[in-house]
């Protein structure tokens, strides 16, 4: 993938050169044949100059000067074409050389005698000024080239500075914080305006659209609470009524189940929705790695013998600024998600170093894409007993408090790197 | 021991209304905040249970009221809303607990019971059934008068038990009980049972063996 501007100057690069590389051959041809009508135009001036001087002499100037003319009698034999010029070349005593000379030959007749008078001019020189020219024209081409290239580099620059300032905008903004965009809007381009308005437009309907489903979560698992609680206290009230029959009772265990994960699920969903809405306001600092044991421990009494075998390495006095209650649930669920997802007699090894906490556990393969684990709802196993809002949890809260948490499987070990900035 | 229900919805009135009324409590229930109001200006009640999301006013103000007459009805707030400064305005303003919807209505007995226990104070912080005593200023359970050793957890849970004697408490609030909101993501109650099997351990070697009963995986009992 090519950058705008790389991609702009590599086109320039590609078809100045073809273009400017034509202009030159055809300068060159162009030129070449005007130096030719030139030389031809100079002969025939020389030969009729030279004809007339030897005319009005009567005969008497010299028939010949070398490199410049020579009146020889005779018929000139019309098989060349005898009134355009020929290359010729000629031996300078005085340069000890041969060099390539034009020649134009006539015939023309004076007292009833028939001469042919032949007109020289030297091609050094012409070809001389032919190169000169060229490579003159040639090296200002390429700075041409050269000039043009980098005023549309700098050009483009100028010209896309309001779209690069509006793309790192855009990277920057985070749907989850809520946040209104302000764009720059002191670009001159008209379209560039245009889609900073664009831009400011949909975000704003992007927001709206995110606050009213946050506020749809929140309200619906607000409503939710009394229903609940309804069914809550009915179960009691039933599982209380004498005379229950163990079918019955079983059936009544069954739905308090359920109503009960409904119960979790709901207060885990208000509690994602609390965070969103940045509602843990109250931080302190807290020593990290006295919680980390803490909580551990308090776990591993839970599963009791059902807890992995467990390796934990722990740097002492490593402490966070954050809400209590919130890094509980981080570490909790953590946990929880490496004992649930285990297999029987495997292992959790817990690490905590300076600014990194690890978590690795045995088990199988994901069932689902790994990039989807953090989603609400999306369960690696089809376990009824864990609601599939776990991670969820857990990545909001890292949201929250700019923690980077990553999931990685490699060796048959599940893998969560949290890292804390 | 009268009860005033404060509660707009009629289901869980009901629902509560029953359960007290079990408990051999005086029960009444309203729906409204004007109801409410003018109850507690006729009567005095040891206990009330207080919505604070009425239809036509906030339970708050009710509590406000009391506390502003002077009255010391002992005040339980039950809400859908689990904010913090929600909870601290209620206990602010003068609410003895603080109770988040959905609950057991179990632990909405021992609550009133912990409130009726601290307002009336001596004599009743021991709790007693057939064999066995518990001291719950000492923390301590004899059964036979012979001393039995608990850890805080078994010691909350028949406490917990206790305060709800006769019923059957479901799994579910007994782990809430014993470990608060710690159990919201918990996958499983299966450290209840390992619990209870430990604290029925205990006792039998006392003596109080049979005194806990499981009733068909719904829960556990203590019956007189």
């Amino acid at each position: 993938m090519k950058t705008l501007l790389q991609r702009n100057t590599r086109y320039l690069l590609t078809w100045l050169p073809v273009i400017l590389l034509i202009c030159c051959i055809a300068f060159y041809v162009l030129m070449k044949m005007q130096a030719h009508h030139m030389q031809e135009k100079q002969l025939q001036l020389k030969q009729s100059n030279v004809w007339m001087a030897f005319v009005k002499s009567n005969g008497t100037i010299p028939r010949a000067i070398q490199g410049e003319f020579d009146i020889v009698p005779g018929i000139l034999k019309q098989t060349t074409k005898s009134l355009s010029p020929r290359d010729t070349s000629i031996y300078l005593p005085q340069k000890n050389k041969i060099l390539p000379f034009e020649l134009l030959s006539s015939q023309f007749e004076w007292n009833k005698d028939k001469y042919i008078v032949s007109a020289y001019v030297s091609s050094t020189e012409i070809s001389h000024l032919i190169i000169k020219v060229f490579i003159t024209e040639a090296v200002i081409l390429l700075l041409l080239l050269l000039s043009i290239v980098l005023l549309n580099k700098r050009n483009s620059q100028i010209l896309w500075k309001p779209f690069f300032e509006t793309l790192t905008k855009l990277k920057e903004y985070d749907v989850t914080r809520n946040e209104s965009i302000s764009l720059p809007d002191e670009t001159n381009t008209k379209e560039f305006k245009e889609l900073n308005v664009a831009f400011v437009d949909l975000i704003g309907k992007v927001n709206i659209a995110y606050y009213n489903q946050k506020q749809f979560v929140d309200n619906a698992s607000h409503e939710m609470q009394t229903p609940l609680a309804i069914i809550r206290s009915k179960l009691e009230l039933l599982i209380n009524q004498p005379g229950l029959t163990e079918s019955t009772a079983a059936q009544l265990g069954d739905i308090t189940e359920a109503n009960d994960k409904l119960s979790r699920m709901n207060r885990t969903l208000l509690l994602l929705a609390k965070i969103e809405n940045n509602q843990f306001l109250n931080t302190e600092s807290i020593n990290f790695s006295d919680l980390l044991h803490r909580e551990v421990s308090l776990l591993k009494k839970h599963y009791d013998d059902d807890f992995p075998t467990l390796t934990l390495s722990v740097t002492d006095d490593i402490t966070l600024v954050a809400n209590l209650s919130l890094l509980e649930i981080l570490i909790h669920n953590l946990v929880i998600n490496a004992v649930e997802h285990n297999i029987q007699g495997g292992s959790i090894s817990i690490n905590l170093s300076n600014s990194l906490l690890i978590i690795e556990n045995t088990g199988l393969p994901l069932s689902q894409p790994a990039q989807t684990l953090f989603e609400r709802f999306k369960k690696g196993s089809h376990k009824s007993r864990t609601t599939g809002l776990g991670l969820a949890l857990v990545k909001q809260i890292c949201v929250l408090y700019n923690y980077n948490v990553v999931y990685k499987y490699a060796h048959g070990l599940h893998k969560i790197e949290v890292t804390f900035p | 021991m009268k009860l005033l229900v404060v509660e707009d919805e009629p289901s869980l009135l009901t629902s509560i209304l029953e359960y007290f009324t079990q408990e051999d409590f005086l029960c009444e229930g309203v729906s409204t905040f004007t109801q409410s109001l003018q109850k507690v200006e006729d009567f005095q009640y040891d206990c009330i249970i207080l919505d604070i999301n009425l239809p036509d006013g906030n339970g708050l103000m009710l509590l406000k009221y009391l506390r502003q007459q002077k009255k010391d009805d002992g005040v339980i707030i039950i809400s859908a809303r689990n904010s913090l400064d929600d909870r601290i305005t209620g206990l602010d303003l003068g609410a003895d607990d603080y109770l988040i919807k959905p609950f057991h209505l179990s632990e909405l007995n021992a609550r009133v019971k912990a409130l009726l226990r601290r307002k009336y104070g001596k004599g009743v912080n021991l709790l007693e059934t057939g064999n066995l005593k518990l001291d719950l200023l000492s923390r301590s359970v004899t059964c036979n008068d012979q001393q039995v050793s608990l850890t805080k957890h078994e010691f909350d849970l028949l406490t917990y038990l206790l305060n709800n004697q006769n019923r059957v408490v479901g799994k579910q609030a007994i782990a809430e009980h014993i470990y608060g909101h710690e159990t919201e993501n918990m996958p499983s109650f299966d450290f209840v049972y390992s619990h209870i099997k430990n604290l029925k351990k205990k006792l039998k070697e006392t003596g109080c063996d049979e005194l806990i009963q499981s009733v068909y995986g719904l829960g556990y009992k203590i019956s007189v």
